[in-house]
């Protein structure tokens, strides 16, 4: 209990408030970005923690996460884009409310009741640390392994439009997370005799890869959707009123959001929907839902906060993340040196109540400065799409760079990227590839300390029986729910590519089995079964796909049409988001002709004055502002740009990748 | 806790103080290669040397620390070879994976590491402990010999925890099985859930995490692997005074001393294990008054008086090695006899490892 008020003390400190308020400030910003969310704004900021006190740096990340889904509101409901992917309930009504000339009031009320579920999460997050040491000491390796296995389940099945899909990303994503030296053995797999994939993919770039980029290819090629301004808009007191006149269904939808949150994987992207349809059930007036009901803003705003709250438990308590963010939380807590677990608990007790403390303050403050600000922040969305994307672009390949030092970085994001692009147009779960990848090396271990320790009677133990019978359940509830019978294929574009896509995920698990086949068993089994495993979902899947082209009528049978839904996605913008992702490999050979600093300056110059001949002056400032932040981030982080092809022509600064004396 | 006792061998000083004047480093600025990722053991090594070095080296240099991690660490390891200078202008900062990844004879690496020039070295030392249930009192490995399983976490057999599995071994610990894929501290709460048997830290999680369960009565001492002197003798460690040594436990329980292949082996495993845990060293080809100004430096540092208040919470309570026994140590570290690998290897495979030492 001292210690519970001791960190707060101590985040009171003058320099651990700005660096929540620094993160909180970009929280906000990026939840404002439509499609950014807490995953690249982390991404952003771990080349930077570990320069920080770990307190300061947990101070910044926790900022940085918890207010991107307060400030994710204002593209819903300006926009009727979903800022974050825990939004998208958000825009059902508030899109039409905004339409209707009541903006401000369901931007007041979505505000407020974030607020109420944020430091909701927060109170559940710290109660359920008071319990914690008898949860961990019960949960051997046995209870891990199983909880690992629930939140793959989860994530597979739930994120995706369909299971198979969504099961596949899963289990390609614990394949890519295989590569590198085999955890048991210390033998290299699937590295190519490369120094670079020795320790595997580096996790911010397929953070970065898989999500990012993506959604800035995305804002390219929606040219900007038109933002309504604020101006004038009147109506925030009346949306207070509407949150404290639902304050149960604030409770409600909260204690439903944390819950959904500890689930283990699952987080983020259904919590809103859920949380809708608890609404949906639970009102006796469902006329005007969809058409502007404020309290369809309320329920999936108090959820998708307070299962941040909830989402860091398995993720403080097991290293299992909660949600796609919190593994890359977890990355930034491996750089400050701290290890989830007993000792979040125990000897590190006083910086996980720090977490708690600025997890309900981010977002006090978040919440804050929405309403207090709202005209000024809404403008960020007013802000020209081709000045957003290049900016971005350079800021992501910054913070690729900077995880290895190393050129292929930059490959590798790129790589990533364009899995990415195909995995968000065709309908694949990029959530389940993210968890997979990173649960991967742990499912391998633990299995391996499991059948060490106890053989096959770990599943005797009682807490394993529990799990067991979870995975069961969501395994049944999965088949029941999922049938879109409204789904029809005539719809979809890019058929063709879709199934090409198809070939080119399976040629990982062929070529990985082939690369390994000569290794030590302990080695390879664990890869092998996967990529059995892999092929054998990917074949099922391209028979469906094929199926589905020549519409033969056995696809009635029940099995069948299940796994046929959404086997293809629209998929219509592929071509044109290949077209913007071209731009960035141009970006790419820039680099490596003129080294990074001098390509982004000339990549955001060309990009900006390409769509706007005119607007040379915020390009110009733009580059000038960047060069001078490159140039401090280089002296901050002792961070040498790698010499391009230049360099061996002209001198250039150290900075620049020259030499020092 | 102000109770810091530093020992520091100055010897084969062939060359007087003032001779090696000439070298000033005013004006220039030093780069320090850590092979690792910021925030590690390493990195924070460095950042913490980093001041007092500029305060003592002539000239008062800028250091800056520049991380190179990835590839295992060689891939800074081998930046460092291909780029470093032997002008007294690049550090190199080394930690024992750097040394087992020469010692083990990984075919990527491409630096000469005996050949570096050590400036100093930051000694480190390993407990081992047990559950109070497994054994008759502290340091006592009767019932442990006994038992038909006794579990421990290894990292992997490519690391420096494959030491574990020849200790374990020339103690006689029949039912000892690793399991692999625990780090120190995975294991240390494997071990607290009842998992494994025997587990292990090094000074300052043993003094944070393990010391506090000793007093509870739920663990207890078992052994350390002790102090390698210059001379070769073994001390115990200053944390843990009375358990026994690794060499005194192996007198104990097969009662003859460890001597012959067993004590050579013994001392390149604690030399890459315990005394150079964490090192600083000049290029190869560094010549011997540059070296010399840097040793100077690091024995000024040693005598500062804010170094020695700050030195045991930042780098723990073990002396620092500077000189040229640093030299030796790294030597014997990084080259490992014919006759040390092939007990490793034996040892790897009666546990059915498929690594092998090269």
């Amino acid at each position: 209990m001292e210690q519970f008020f001791s960190s707060l003390v101590q985040l009171f400190e003058i320099t651990h408030l700005a660096f929540l308020f620094g993160g909180t400030l970009l929280g906000l910003i990026v939840g404002i970005l439509p499609g950014m969310g807490g995953t690249s704004g982390l991404a952003l900021v771990l080349p930077f923690v570990f320069t920080l006190e770990p307190s300061y740096a947990l101070a910044m990340m926790i900022g940085v996460l918890a207010p991107t889904t307060t400030s994710d509101t204002f593209p819903a409901v300006l926009m009727g884009i979903p800022g974050t992917s825990g939004s998208q309930a958000t825009v059902m009504d508030g899109f039409p409310l905004s339409k209707k000339g009541m903006a401000a009031r369901a931007l007041s009320a979505a505000f407020s009741s974030s607020l109420l579920g944020g430091v909701f999460g927060a109170i559940i997050l710290s109660i359920s640390i008071y319990y914690a040491i008898p949860i961990i000491m019960t949960f051997g390796f046995g209870e891990q392994f199983l909880l690992v296995v629930l939140a793959l389940l989860m994530v597979g099945a739930l994120t995706g439009e369909n299971f198979l899909k969504g099961v596949t990303a899963c289990c390609l994503g614990l394949i890519i997370g295989s590569i590198g030296t085999a955890p048991i053995t210390g033998d290299s797999r699937y590295t190519f005799d490369t120094l670079y994939l020795i320790e595997g993919v580096p996790l911010v770039i397929v953070g970065l890869g898989l999500f990012a980029i993506p959604e800035i290819v995305g804002l390219l090629d929606s040219k900007g959707a038109i933002a309504k301004s604020l101006k004038n808009e009147k109506g925030w007191l009346i949306g207070i009123k509407d949150v404290c006149k639902n304050w149960f269904l604030v409770l409600r939808c909260s204690t439903l959001g944390c819950l959904v949150g500890a689930l283990p994987g699952l987080g983020g992207t259904v919590v809103d929907w859920i949380a809708y349809s608890h609404l949906k059930q639970t009102v006796k007036d469902t006329s005007q839902l969809g058409k502007g009901d404020i309290r369809g803003v309320i329920a999936p705003e108090s959820a998708n906060n307070a299962k941040e709250g909830g989402a860091l438990i398995p993720t403080l308590l097991f290293g299992i993340p909660g949600s796609g963010n919190k593994v890359l939380l977890l990355g930034g807590f491996v750089l400050i040196g701290i290890e989830p677990g007993l000792d979040m608990v125990t000897t590190n007790l006083d910086l996980t109540y720090l977490m708690i403390w600025s997890l309900a303050l981010a977002n006090i403050l978040g919440a804050g400065i929405c309403i207090g600000f709202a005209s000024h922040i809404s403008k960020i969305t007013l802000v020209p799409y081709y000045i957003l994307a290049p900016v971005m672009i350079c800021l992501i390949f910054f913070a690729a760079f900077n995880v290895n030092r190393d050129w292929y970085d930059f490959i590798g994001l790129l790589t990533f990227g364009l899995i990415g692009i195909a995995f968000k147009n065709f309908g694949w779960s990029r959530p389940a590839l993210l968890i997979g990848f990173f649960l991967s090396t742990k499912v391998e271990l633990l299995s391996y300390q499991t059948h060490a320790v106890y053989g096959l009677s770990f599943i005797s133990r009682p807490v394993s029986i529990i799990l067991i019978l979870l995975c069961l359940a969501t395994i049944l509830l999965l088949l029941r729910q999922k049938f879109d019978a409204s789904y029809n294929s005539n719809l979809v574009k890019n058929k063709v590519q879709q199934i090409c896509f198809v070939l080119f995920l399976l040629s990982l698990p062929v070529t990985m089995i082939w690369s390994i086949a000569h290794l030590d068993y302990r080695a390879n089994l664990y890869p092998t079964s996967l990529s059995v495993i892999a092929i054998f979902l990917l074949t099922f899947i391209l028979l469906i796909k094929i199926v589905d082209l020549r519409k033969i009528a056995s696809l009635d049978n029940a099995v069948l049409r299940f796994a046929n839904t959404h086997i293809f996605e629209i998929g219509a913008r592929f071509n044109n988001q290949l077209y913007y992702y071209a731009s960035f490999l141009g970006y790419l050979g820039m680099n490596f002709i003129l080294g990074f600093p001098i390509a982004s300056v000339l990549f955001i110059n060309l990009f900006i004055l390409f769509h706007d001949k005119k607007a040379f002056k915020i390009s110009i400032c733009i580059s000038a502002v960047l060069i001078i932040l490159l140039w401090f981030l280089s002296s901050l982080l002792t961070l040498q740009f790698p010499n391009g092809a230049i360099g061996l022509l002209i001198d250039m600064p150290w900075w620049l990748g020259g030499d020092l004396n | 806790m102000y109770k810091i006792f530093v020992l520091i061998i100055l010897s084969f000083f062939s060359v007087s103080s003032t001779a090696y004047a000439t070298v000033d480093l005013s004006g220039k600025t030093i780069t320090w290669v850590v092979p690792f990722k910021e925030g590690g053991g390493t990195s924070r090594f460095a950042r913490f040397i980093q001041p007092f070095l500029t305060k003592y080296l002539p000239g008062n240099p800028d250091i800056q620390v520049m991380h190179i991690p990835g590839g295992g660490a060689i891939k800074g390891s081998n930046y460092f070879q291909k780029n470093a200078k032997p002008d007294g202008t690049y550090l190199f900062g080394c930690s024992t994976s750097v040394i087992v990844n020469v010692a083990t004879g990984n075919p990527l690496v491409e630096y000469n590491l005996s050949e570096y020039r050590p400036v100093l070295l930051l000694p480190q030392n390993t407990h081992w402990f047990t559950r109070t249930d497994l054994a008759d009192g502290p340091h006592d490995l009767s019932k442990l010999l006994e038992r038909d399983l006794v579990l421990y976490a290894l990292k992997t057999p490519a690391s420096a925890d494959l030491f574990h599995i020849w200790v374990f071994d020339k103690l006689g610990i029949k039912g000892a099985k690793p399991i692999p894929g625990l780090s120190s501290s995975g294991g240390y709460q494997a071990f607290l859930r009842g998992e494994i048997h025997i587990s292990s830290h090094g000074a300052a999680n043993y003094k944070k995490k393990v010391i506090p369960e000793i007093e509870k009565g739920k663990v207890v001492d078992l052994m350390t692997l002790g102090i390698i002197g210059a001379d070769g003798s073994v001390s115990r460690n200053p944390l843990a005074p009375n358990a026994p040594t690794f060499p005194e436990m192996y007198e104990k329980v097969t009662g003859e001393k460890l001597s012959g292949d067993d004590l050579e082996a013994f001392y390149s495993i604690g030399a890459a294990w315990s005394q150079a845990s964490k090192s600083m060293l000049l290029p190869e080809g560094t010549p011997d008054e540059i070296v010399q100004v840097f040793r100077d430096a690091a024995t000024k540092m040693v005598n500062d008086p804010e170094f020695k208040e700050k030195a045991t919470k930042a780098l723990g309570p073990f002396p620092l090695i500077i000189g040229e026994e640093a030299g030796e140590i790294v030597k014997k570290a990084a080259v490992f006899s014919d006759n040390t690998k092939e007990q490793l290897n034996t040892v790897l495979k009666n546990n059915k490892f498929t690594f092998r030492v090269r």
